[in-house]
């Protein structure tokens, strides 16, 4: 991906990373709004859709998008952080129809809702179940500071401090 | 309660849920999730209007084991031996992607001696793989002989793996920072001797069923995949390839030492079930080339690197992804710690999964058998589907 594939979108960081060291190439923190169009973005540049899942943190959770590219290998993670109270955001099964299973599969470990999914039943586990597995407690949760590489930031919005260590405010973590 | 939630009251949920919207000249079929066709337990939802596919719906999860959760109550070392068990067919393709990912977040140096072992034992386990989907597949079409030869090789190459990893299947050889086992001699003397025996059996594999008309006149020109299609699903492995993309991660995420070796990627244009039926049977080619010159030019030295880490071992913070090429396709593990005793998140990439998820998409229209011949092409390993 060059990193002009997101110009013009409100995209709230977009930083590069070492793919020796994270297997990511480019990392890129998204409002729940601008999803759609970033994903659209991706299929118009023919990148295939890896997976998606979620990681539960004291911030809330933040979805993580998994793309690459068959021609130009570089794997691209779309993040979105939405609210443990109101888990909610826009399916992208209508562009990458692979997701359905992905998000239905979110849906089953988190009891987050993906607005638009076309068959949202549970998918691996039982239609009778209750409770969603991979949700943690308060006390087990993590900050996202604490857990994901901040590579090197290319741009970002003010008041975008999410990567930020916040006992120590300012100090970069190694990527 | 889902019933509630999606307005159903009774009976089975996902037959019901299926039959809502149906037309009324048409018929439901439910195939598995016990069915000769289907290979483990696999369950698809039909709609048939006579016997063409109108819509079709896979429903799985009946192996799911929750893999992903029980990550999180046991150290990474105690969570090793979970990958052999997502995907019997190609243990080692899984081994390879977990130590890889925490190779990559500790930043472990692995001897290259034991890069060599693992490319050894991952190419005979990929043949292994195979030969068991070759067998199989052919036994879904209605060929009962070749299932005979493919299990014949089989054995002997299992025998073959087990004296390097130690199992017939569930193989669990790789560490964090090396491999479990040096090769005995006698290894190294078995798999020489079986390499130009196994390239003088593929000539005949062609003879009696690649080139047989009836196999032919039943794979060709069925469910196809094209290029768009594998990159809405994310298919991978032997199916994009059989739709005319040079994909591989061998190649394009290039791992291990698979870049010393003199390979090709088979690639295959027409994206129906015969293309993916020859990618495989060229990619047992390959693999022996690889094993071949890797086993020639096999380096002296050790097979774990210095202070490699115990069972209480805890991950270092941060995130990591890693992903190899296994029989089915990409295999990924997305690893996610933070420093603690357990892994924090792990999330398990399934080549299977995104393959069958296009399976629905590519069914429709077309006959029942030859829907059925599509399950059969995408090499379907069911625990690893449902993880």
């Amino acid at each position: 991906m060059t990193e002009t594939l997101f110009d013009g979108l409100a995209v709230q960081s977009l930083a590069k990373c070492d793919p020796a060291k994270t297997g990511l190439l480019w990392s890129v923190f998204l409002s729940p709004d601008e999803l759609l169009s970033a994903v659209k973005r991706l299929y118009q540049a023919e990148y295939f859709i890896e997976d998606l899942t979620a990681i539960d943190a004291k911030e809330g959770y933040l979805l993580v998008y998994h793309f690459d590219h068959m021609g130009h290998p570089g794997r691209v993670a779309l993040r979105v952080l939405i609210s443990q109270e109101a888990p909610e955001l826009p399916s992208i099964a209508d562009v990458f129809q692979g997701a359905e299973w992905h998000e239905r599969e979110t849906t089953d470990f988190y009891g987050i809702t993906f607005k638009g999914n076309p068959n949202p039943v549970p998918l691996l586990l039982m239609p009778e179940m209750k409770g969603h597995p991979l949700q943690k407690d308060d006390g087990a949760r993590a900050s996202l500071a604490d857990l994901l590489p901040t590579g090197e930031i290319v741009r970002t919005v003010p008041g975008f401090d999410l990567l930020t260590p916040k006992a120590e405010s300012g100090a970069a973590t190694p990527a | 309660m889902a019933y509630e939630e999606f307005g159903l009251t009774e009976g089975d949920f996902y037959s019901r849920n299926f039959q809502k919207g149906m037309r009324e000249d048409t018929m439901i079929l439910n195939l598995g999730p016990q069915h000769p066709a289907t290979h483990g337990v696999l369950r698809v939802i039909v709609e048939l209007d006579g016997e063409y596919v109108i819509r079709a719906e896979p429903v799985i999860g009946y192996l799911h084991r929750m893999h992903e959760k029980m990550a999180e109550g046991r150290t990474i070392t105690q969570y090793l031996p979970n990958m052999g068990r997502v995907d019997y067919g190609h243990a080692l393709g899984w081994n390879g992607a977990l130590v890889g990912a925490v190779e990559r977040l500790a930043g472990f140096e692995v001897p290259e001696r034991a890069e060599y072992i693992r490319v050894i034992t991952t190419e005979l386990n990929r043949i292994t793989s195979h030969l068991l989907w070759w067998g199989a597949f052919t036994l879904d079409l209605g060929a009962i002989t070749p299932i005979m030869y493919a299990f014949d090789d089989r054995e002997q190459m299992l025998d073959i793996l087990q004296m390097a990893t130690g199992s017939r299947l569930t193989h669990s050889s790789f560490r964090f920072g090396g491999v479990c086992t040096d090769l005995s001699d006698r290894f190294i003397e078995t798999c020489k001797a079986f390499v130009p025996h196994m390239r003088d059996r593929l000539p005949m594999y062609r003879g009696l069923v690649t080139d047989n008309v009836i196999l032919r006149k039943r794979l060709e020109g069925v469910g196809i995949f094209d290029a768009d299609l594998c990159r809405r699903y994310g298919a991978s492995g032997p199916v994009v390839r059989g739709s005319g993309i040079d994909y591989d991660v061998r190649r394009a995420e290039p791992y291990s030492v698979y870049d010393r070796f003199d390979w090709k990627v088979p690639v295959y244009p027409a994206g129906d079930s015969m293309a993916r039926y020859l990618v495989r049977m060229d990619e047992m080619e390959q693999s022996l080339n690889i094993i071949e010159q890797a086993l020639a030019s096999l380096p002296a030295g050790k097979i774990m690197m210095p202070k490699a880490p115990k069972v209480t071992w805890a991950l270092p913070k941060g995130e990591s992804y890693f992903a190899t090429e296994g029989a089915r396709g990409k295999v990924g593990v997305h690893l996610v710690s933070d420093g603690g005793k357990f892994p924090y998140k792990i999330k398990l990439r399934s080549p299977c999964y995104c393959n069958l998820s296009a399976f629905a998409e590519a069914a429709r229209g077309l006959l029942l058998a030859d829907a059925l011949a599509i399950l059969g092409s995408l090499d379907l390993v069911i625990p690893e589907i449902d993880r």
